[in-house]
């Protein structure tokens, strides 16, 4: 690790110094296969990420229904979504939302990966297929298993719930309870996966690091807040990172299971979903775009600080 | 030196390229097809349109190719938005339109179908029906009336007899005449069996405007939601609330086991209902009946066939439609598919009568029939869904959080006044 | 004495997954319940969870109503095609950024991440049009082509090369005179292959489920993927739940044969200490 961030360091180091426009051309020149290696991702995304894009910035100051003609209107939409009480409701909904469903669900994959990774357990495919096919599965069948295990009066957990002598809860009728079981449909379908990512970075860190750290009297626990976390805190970074931007875009999970409307209250309703709404519902194709747009703003803002908190945290 | 990547990277390049090529030489052309047959794209969604009629079409028609491509129900709005957003292209020649009224102020996208003759048939098709595909200026028709959705009471009979109200259709009808005695009668058969009368007051409010001739917005466009119709729906499913008659329930697994266990009396929905309660309540069957439902007959659902004006071959399209649209064929997918038919010279034809075991041996034809001629005509205007889901998300609210009923009401006005605001 | 702890370890070890295992595979058990059943019985109360004997009228009934096969055919092409560019493409980038310097390096990367942020929803009506206007409508490479533009995967390589591979190790293949890429080839894909794994069955998966892009883009019924095919089962007032839980169980299970196959690449044996001093 040290190794890198020192190469890192010297490279900077190199790149202060005053360079001439002619020696950096001669770098970028000595250089042209790297760039030959990245061109594809950039050259796509010129082609088929740019249009759309601009697209949507130049609706953002348009009324447009999606057939006929568009309308300038300015800076309009963007005044609106200010004193727009719902949108700030589904921005709300999301942070809750991320809440309640990233900080379990990512340490529970950590858990399950550290475990899986143990030597000599047995049935580790088995399980490992077990654990992956939450992430399998089509979204949209699971939602309408998710929404008979959670209905207010006939699911099978309020089933479960009387049998045992407990009173049924109205899971779907409670702006908190929405939440719970939509982060609980997040947790349940992306813990498998995470962990999966986990268990392809433990690959590399060498099991003598762990027999060492037995030799030396560490139990379980030990091992894994000393020596797994750290080594894993570039994969770490990356799940924090992308749990982040996908719980930001949370969509069909609320979709399906509480349809348009998000639920008693909208207490259910995410970013993504109002969005949607907007556009094809509403067919107020202007406004879905500025609400991207500042929902684009949120995501960045957001991710940024995460990252910074992660690499700090993870940095001692 | 970088020769070896350079080749594996145009390779891959040139593999992308080939494929892109290979299929875009396919898309279909405008002209004829080879056999000098003429193709007439149509899409439509599960259940909307009978699979056999379809197909004979292609027989009835020898020199149309005709393609029907069923797309999935719950996003085929999507679908249809994208393809008419960009400018039509990849747009079918006929679409299937669940509701005309969100097309109706783009008429312009779509061929005027008066100009192809349909007026020649306008007689054969329920008024109020027709009127819904046509513009406020009364100058254009957008689309065809496929089926409709006549509306009544479903009631247990069972359930009725034990509150000691009438059992009969016609004496249900006779007695709960108004939403009034609706309500009254659900007070008794809540005193007398513990079962709700409604499932839900969402259901109540659409009932209530589906019975109406007016609703959100009048035929200048201007918002009426304020008062009228709509107030007087709302007051109705606020009543029900207060009392207690509703379950509170919401469309799917909880609506269909509440049915199934017998915990609603009843509720008043379109003839496509009586499918969906079947399917969703089979150990009830035989306790069901259907009646003239209290406050009038109405409408809910049914849908068009249009014609984007990006078509080729309108003309053909249009023979198409008014082919699958005729009362002979209605009246076959009425059989097949319980598409009821939106051409009432249809309704005395034996073929629509028949003994329904669910509903007890009722002839329930008899009774929608009679609804559907007498829905009243209606304007929905351009905002009619963005307006809609508004108050219904409202109504959720109230069953299910102690709202203050001005409070509540006044909300909701004020969301409405900055939607269309902008 | 040793022994048995560690025995007892391995059981509350075990019991633990189980737990989990219960929790993620239930869902998925009573996925396959439903398809074994009448939809009338599916949504009684309480409701049923032993297996019925309508399977094979469900399955029957979903090949009887939707071309199954080919669009089958459809899908794995489509799958395949862009999880084998994507694993090329991605893996290039991404050991790239890690591990070699070049100006413009940082931006160039920022940019990367910045376009995962952009939200997805609201682009498809302009990619549409782009793709409508490209005469792409009804084509393999309008589903496969704008996917390969995968940040996600990029910056997963870049993680994973930054973690796994030693730059000792590359300083070694520069003296044996690798050019850039040698260096990728030689040393970096063997070290990759979890991360190779991971990376090409998400993308395959996500490439297989993916729906709504499909729909929208395909018209011809036979370009259809399963997930379009499928959907076609769905009404608007009405769903026979048997049939769409038969028909998803038929789409999932080429899915989870393929990862179990695949599931074994996440454990490198050679690599694991071997390669880390």
């Amino acid at each position: 690790m040290n190794a890198t961030n020192t190469q890192e360091v010297t490279n900077n180091v190199q790149y202060m110094k005053p360079v001439g426009k002619g020696s950096l051309w001669r770098k970028v020149y000595k250089n042209r296969a790297l760039y030959l290696f990245i061109s594809p991702f950039y050259i796509l995304f010129l082609i088929f990420g740019l249009f759309p894009i601009f697209f949507s910035l130049y609706l953002s100051f348009h009324k447009w229904s999606g057939l006929g003609k568009m309308e300038f209107v300015g800076l309009k939409q963007f005044t609106y979504l200010l004193t727009d009480t719902t949108f700030w409701q589904s921005v709300g909904n999301t942070f809750a939302i991320w809440f309640l469903s990233t900080i379990p669900m990512l340490f529970g994959a950590l858990v399950i990966a550290f475990l899986l990774n143990t030597p000599l357990l047995k049935f580790k495919g088995f399980y490992r297929t077990a654990f992956f096919v939450t992430n399998v599965t089509s979204i949209v069948a699971v939602t309408i298993i998710f929404k008979s295990i959670f209905g207010n009066h006939f699911g099978l957990l309020n089933y479960v719930f009387t049998m045992i002598g407990l009173n049924p809860v109205e899971w779907l009728n409670s702006g908190i309870l929405i939440k719970v079981v939509i982060a609980s449909m997040v947790i349940w379908r992306w813990t498998g996966y995470n962990a999966i990512i986990y268990l392809a970075g433990l690959q590399s860190i060498p099991n003598t690091l762990y027999e060492a750290a037995k030799i030396d009297g560490a139990n379980l626990v030990q091992m894994f807040f000393h020596i797994t976390i750290p080594l894993l805190r570039p994969i770490i970074l990356f799940t924090v990172l992308m749990t982040t931007i996908g719980s930001m875009q949370l969509f069909t999970e609320p979709q399906v299971l509480l349809g348009n409307s998000g639920g008693v209250g909208g207490a259910g309703v995410t970013i993504t979903m109002y969005m949607y709404k907007q556009a094809f519902v509403d067919n107020q194709y202007g406004y879905a775009s500025a609400v991207s747009w500042v929902l684009f703003g949120i995501i960045a803002l957001f991710s940024l600080l995460n990252w910074k908190i992660v690499q700090k945290t993870g940095a001692k | 030196m970088l020769r070896k990547e350079f080749s594996f990277l145009l390779v891959l390049s040139f593999v992308f390229l080939m494929v892109g090529c290979s299929s875009t030489s396919q898309s279909s052309s405008g002209g004829k097809d080879s056999d000098g047959k003429v193709t007439v794209t149509l899409w439509y969604w599960n259940r909307s349109l009978d699979d056999n009629l379809l197909a004979k079409a292609k027989e009835q028609f020898p020199n149309i190719n005709l393609v029907a491509q069923k797309i999935d129900g719950n996003s085929y709005e999507t679908k249809v938005d994208a393809a008419l957003a960009a400018g039509g292209s990849g747009a079918p020649d006929i679409v299937g339109m669940n509701g005309a009224a969100r097309y109706i102020p783009h008429a312009d996208q779509f061929v005027n179908l008066l100009d192809l003759g349909a007026s020649d048939i306008k007689n054969q098709y329920l008024d109020w029906k027709w009127n819904y595909a046509v513009t406020p200026d009364n100058k254009k028709l957008i689309a065809l009336p496929i089926d409709i959705g006549p509306t009544a009471l479903f009631y247990r009979e069972d359930i009725f007899k034990k509150a000691g109200l009438p059992t009969d259709p016609a004496e249900v009808s006779a007695q709960l005449t108004t939403w009034e005695d609706y309500i009254e009668a659900g007070e008794k058969v809540k005193a007398a069996t513990g079962v709700k009368m409604f499932d839900s007051i969402n259901r109540v409010f659409t009932q209530y405007l589906g019975q109406s001739d007016s609703v959100y917005f009048d035929k200048s466009e201007k918002f009426i939601g304020d008062g009228g119709n709509v107030k007087k729906a709302w007051d109705i499913a606020w009543k029900v609330n207060e009392k207690g008659l509703s379950a509170n329930l919401v469309d799917g697994t909880e609506w269909n086991a509440s049915m199934n266990n017998g915990e609603i009396a009843s509720f008043i929905g379109a003839v496509w209902m009586k499918k969906v309660l079947e399917d969703a309540a089979p150990d009830t069957a035989g306790k069901w009946r259907i009646a003239r439902a209290p406050g009038g007959d109405g409408n809910h659902g049914g849908s068009f066939l249009g014609i984007p004006k990006s078509s080729k071959h309108p003309k053909e399209a249009y023979k198409v439609i008014s082919w699958l649209m005729n009362p002979k064929n209605q009246l076959q997918s009425y059989k097949t598919m319980d598409l009821f038919p939106s051409t009432p010279s249809v309704y005395s034809d034996p073929i629509m009568s028949s003994k329904e075991e669910f509903f007890g041996n009722q002839n329930t034809t008899e009774i929608f029939s009679q609804a559907a001629k007498n829905v009243k005509p209606l304007y929905f205007g351009a905002n009619y869904d963005t307006v809609n889901s508004l108050f219904s998300d409202q109504l959720t609210n109230v069953a299910n959080q102690n709202l203050d009923s001005e409070k509540a009401w006044n909300d909701v006005q004020k969301q409405v006044e900055k939607k269309l605001s902008r | 004495m040793n022994g048995k702890f560690s025995r007892l370890k391995n059981i509350a070890l075990h019991f633990l997954l189980l737990i989990g295992v219960f929790i993620s595979i239930f869902p998925f058990y009573w996925l396959i319940v439903m398809s074994t059943n009448k939809t009338s019985d599916i949504l009684k109360f309480p409701p049923k969870l032993i297996f019925g004997n309508e399977f094979f009228t469900n399955i029957n009934n979903v090949l009887q109503n939707v071309d199954f096969f080919k669009s089958f055919l459809n899908t794995l092409f489509v799958s395949t095609t862009s999880a084998v560019a994507i694993l090329f493409f991605c893996s290039l980038a991404g050991f790239t950024f890690a591990k070699f310097q070049f100006p413009g390096k940082k931006i160039l990367f920022t940019l990367l991440l910045i376009t995962m942020m952009i939200p997805s929803q609201l682009s498809f009506v302009p990619s549409y049009i782009m793709i409508s206007k490209m005469g792409w409508v009804n084509t393999f490479p309008a589903l496969i082509i704008p996917g390969l533009a995968n940040a996600f995967g990029i910056f997963w390589m870049k993680q994973y090369s930054e973690e796994a591979i030693h730059d000792s190790l590359l300083d070694a293949g520069r003296l044996d005179g690798c050019n850039h890429f040698r260096l990728y080839w030689n040393i970096g894909l063997p070290i990759l292959r979890p991360a190779f794994a991971f990376l090409g069955i998400f993308s395959f998966i996500s490439v297989w489920n993916d729906y709504l892009w499909p729909l929208v883009v395909l018209n011809d019924p036979a370009k259809y993927t399963l997930q379009v095919t499928l959907s076609q089962l769905n009404g608007i007032y009405n769903t026979d739940y048997g049939l769409v839980m038969a028909g998803t169980l038929l789409a999932t299970l080429p899915l989870i044969i393929i990862f179990m196959f695949v599931s074994r690449q996440f454990i490198s044996g050679i690599a694991a200490g071997a390669i880390k001093d």
